[in-house]
């Protein structure tokens, strides 16, 4: 008796009502979780605001500031070196690697694991980890460069060292694209090798027209997720620098101040939200128009499946 | 079966806890908060006291609060070591927070005048509490803009540490006591091989901020303002650039550091003989004894520049201060604590745990003080007329983090002292205004 008017009940509500309903806990917690912050942010960064005191109207003043401060254009350099060179070395390297791991072998699944391995080790582990590494008098890096005859850098003091060294780990940690890449490579199909065999062509001929078209539409959205995230560059970079009363540095000559860092520093140091808020906007501005040209420029060389 | 016994005792002793305390008893069996149950039953105020003391000094804390909290009955201080100065910040900026913490005096200036601390002077002038005894120069560091925000525990004086073997062996008879004495002791004591690398270096870095003093340099004048530009502090990084850097080298020095030690380790380069003397504060007595009992070491005041001898006796001062934030909801309750923290007895226990210089000039002659090693050294700097502090500003922390950018550049000689200085100078009008 009870469960038929159960049912008249459901139905009788609109299903987007239900609907919405359903999707509510993740609704809620996105109004006030994330729109809302995202809306305070872009307040803040037109006023003077302390965490402590009411903020302060102060129009453009942070934008303004922020164009006459070098510390802002050095975090803005040492990001864009990152992600300029990281990005694609890290994009190149998972895609060799992926190629290699795709060649049949019977010892295959160890191969992956072993390159996925480095990937699941936490990030203030492994940074920690290579700060050993490439210390410059003990580590095994140098040991290593020294018995081959090569020159031994001071990853972790010489200004023009460290970022590189944090390029290093993040090329040691590229398993994640790795992954990515092999299951691109087993989805192109076997045919089209087939019939490039067919016509003759080489090795390199069917990496450069077959494989590197069809897996282009990955290879692009590689690019995009690596720049956003290049672009937010702190973790490592912040544990390379840091000092023994664990003050916020920028490393050697500011070498590892990335925007990110500088912007933490300017909230929670300096505790000037107003401008820090300013420097996340600009961030974000930055973001969109770098991932707007790749994806603009993207329709030269990227093949989608059925055009 | 472990996990249940612990359960049982964890389970009893609430039990027990809030059979003690009556109408606590339920609440406290039902697995509810203890706190909650303990202050409704004994009317007594909770009050939070998260610190940022760790190891023996947090220990020190705890057992501190335990003496307070069985001394009397109306308040109940829940006391946690929580070394994360970002979720102290926190905490303070919402409505609810903490009622006591502690920080350095470092910070007075930068968090009184964005309105963090509460003022302490209509408490003081109401209990008629008597700040005299406190050592001058450590209580004006919890001063901003005439009014005091904190009360001291610690002093923290420098002074040069050095190695007796190495000095005997280069054939010096003591510490230096002049900047031209200390640059021919670190011509003596540091060694460089057939490669040219360092194996042994005279002087660790230090501070460069501090190391100006010895040159009677100062990073603010009388009016607040800062002067990085200030003569003195040219002549102390110009010294340390020609008597250090550009003699051995930046990438040689550089590399020889990078194989220093941790800290607080055996490891560290002055008690594995690396470098010969060092300049630190008092707690490297208790650290010695822990990490290097073996070490022959010595302390002498810190060298000051030849022409000036009035700056004998110069040394940086720091504090660790306790202070009660603005949205503190017993404000009365902390301050009673306040000044039990700092009282005789409490600032001793906390002092002696590692061999921090009491705030009190009562205590500075107590037995269990002087009987420290080499502990005179450090407390005649503390006696000095010549203390001398960073400032005590609310842009002090970017102006630190400025002068940190700034003095890098100088020690890798991308920019000389004259240089750094004037564009520091030149920053900092900016910021300050």
């Amino acid at each position: 008796m009870a469960a038929p008017a159960r049912i008249r009940r459901r139905s009788s509500a609109s299903p987007v009502f239900v609907g919405l309903l359903f999707a509510s806990p993740w609704i809620i917690g996105f109004l006030i979780f994330q729109l809302y912050p995202i809306l305070a942010s872009a307040y803040y960064s037109f006023t003077d605001f302390n965490l402590f005191q009411s903020p302060t109207w102060v129009g453009l003043e942070n934008y303004r500031a922020l164009f006459q401060d070098d510390r802002f254009f050095k975090g803005l350099f040492n990001t864009l070196y990152m992600t300029v060179i990281g990005v694609p070395l890290g994009l190149v390297l998972a895609l060799l690697t992926a190629l290699a791991l795709n060649t049949p072998s019977r010892l295959q699944p160890l191969y992956r694991s072993i390159v996925y391995l480095p990937t699941i080790v936490p990030i203030v582990a492994a940074t920690y980890l290579w700060r050993w590494i490439l210390n410059a008098q003990y580590g095994y890096m140098n040991l290593w460069l020294g018995r081959l005859g090569l020159p031994q850098p001071l990853w972790q003091e010489d200004a023009l060292w460290t970022k590189p060294a944090l390029i290093l780990i993040g090329l040691w940690m590229i398993g994640g694209t790795t992954i990515i890449y092999l299951a691109a490579l087993q989805e192109v199909p076997r045919s089209y090798y087939e019939a490039a065999e067919i016509d003759g062509a080489g090795w390199w001929s069917k990496f450069w027209n077959i494989t590197l078209p069809a897996i282009s539409p990955v290879t692009l959205f590689q690019l995009v997720i690596g720049i956003i995230a290049s672009l937010q560059y702190f973790t490592q970079a912040y544990l390379f620098a840091q000092t023994r009363l664990n003050t916020a540095s920028g490393g050697p000559g500011d070498s590892l101040l990335m925007y990110g860092l500088y912007l933490f520093q300017n909230a929670f140091v300096f505790l000037k939200m107003g401008y820090a808020s300013a420097m996340a906007w600009i961030l974000f501005l930055i973001s969109l128009a770098i991932t707007l040209v790749v994806l603009r420029l993207s329709k030269y060389w990227v093949y989608y499946e059925g055009e | 079966m472990s996990k249940l016994e612990t359960f049982a005792v964890t389970r009893r002793t609430l039990l027990l806890n809030g059979g003690r305390l009556g109408g606590a008893a339920m609440l406290a069996g039902l697995g509810l908060s203890g706190r909650l149950g303990v202050a409704a039953a004994a009317d007594a105020v909770t009050l939070d006291f998260p610190f940022l003391w760790t190891g023996p000094e947090g220990d020190a804390l705890l057992k501190v609060v335990d003496t307070f909290n069985t001394s009397q009955s109306g308040i109940k201080v829940n006391g946690v070591s929580n070394p994360d100065q970002q979720r102290q910040l926190a905490a303070m900026s919402g409505s609810k927070g903490f009622d006591i913490s502690d920080s350095f005096g470092g910070n007075v200036g930068a968090w009184a005048s964005k309105g963090i601390l509460e003022p302490l002077d209509d408490r003081i002038k109401k209990d008629n509490y008597d700040l005299t005894d406190f050592v001058p120069a450590a209580l004006d560091q919890q001063k901003y803009d005439g009014k005091l925000y904190a009360l001291p525990i610690a002093a923290i004086t420098t002074a040069l540490l050095y190695n007796e073997a190495l000095l005997t062996e280069a054939g010096i008879a003591g510490p230096p006591k002049t900047t031209s004495e200390l640059a021919d002791a670190i011509a003596k004591l540091t060694k460089v091989d057939s490669n040219g690398n360092i194996t042994q270096l005279g002087l660790n870095q230090p501070s460069l901020s501090d190391f100006a003093f010895l040159f009677g340099g100062e990073w603010a004048n009388d009016k607040g303002e800062p002067t990085p530009d200030n003569p003195g502090n040219i002549a102390a990084l110009n010294f340390w650039v020609d008597t250090v850097v550009k003699k051995y080298g930046v990438d040689q020095i550089k590399k020889f550091q990078s194989g220093f030690g941790e800290y607080a380790s055996p490891q560290n380069p002055f008690y594995t003989g690396k470098v010969a003397m060092t300049i630190d504060g008092a707690w490297q007595i208790q650290f010695i004894k822990e990490y290097a009992p073996q070490l022959k070491w010595g302390a002498g005041m810190l060298p000051y520049v030849d022409d000036k001898p009035e700056l004998a006796g110069v040394s940086p001062l720091t504090t660790g201060m306790f202070f009660i934030p603005r949205n503190s909801k017993h404000s009365d309750e902390a301050w009673t604590f306040l000044k039990y923290l700092v009282d005789k007895p409490a600032m001793l226990d906390f002092t002696l745990a590692l061999a921090n210089l009491p705030a009190r000039l009562s205590l500075l002659d107590d037995p269990k003080v002087t009987a420290l090693p080499n502990v005179d050294v450090w407390l005649e700097a503390l006696r000095s007329p010549n203390l001398k502090s960073f400032p005590n500003a609310s842009w002090a922390a970017e102006y630190q983090n400025e002068l940190t950018s700034s003095l890098d550049a100088v020690t890798n000689l991308k920019k000389t002292p004259e240089e750094a200085m004037a564009e520091l100078a030149k920053k900092m009008k900016q910021i300050a205004g």
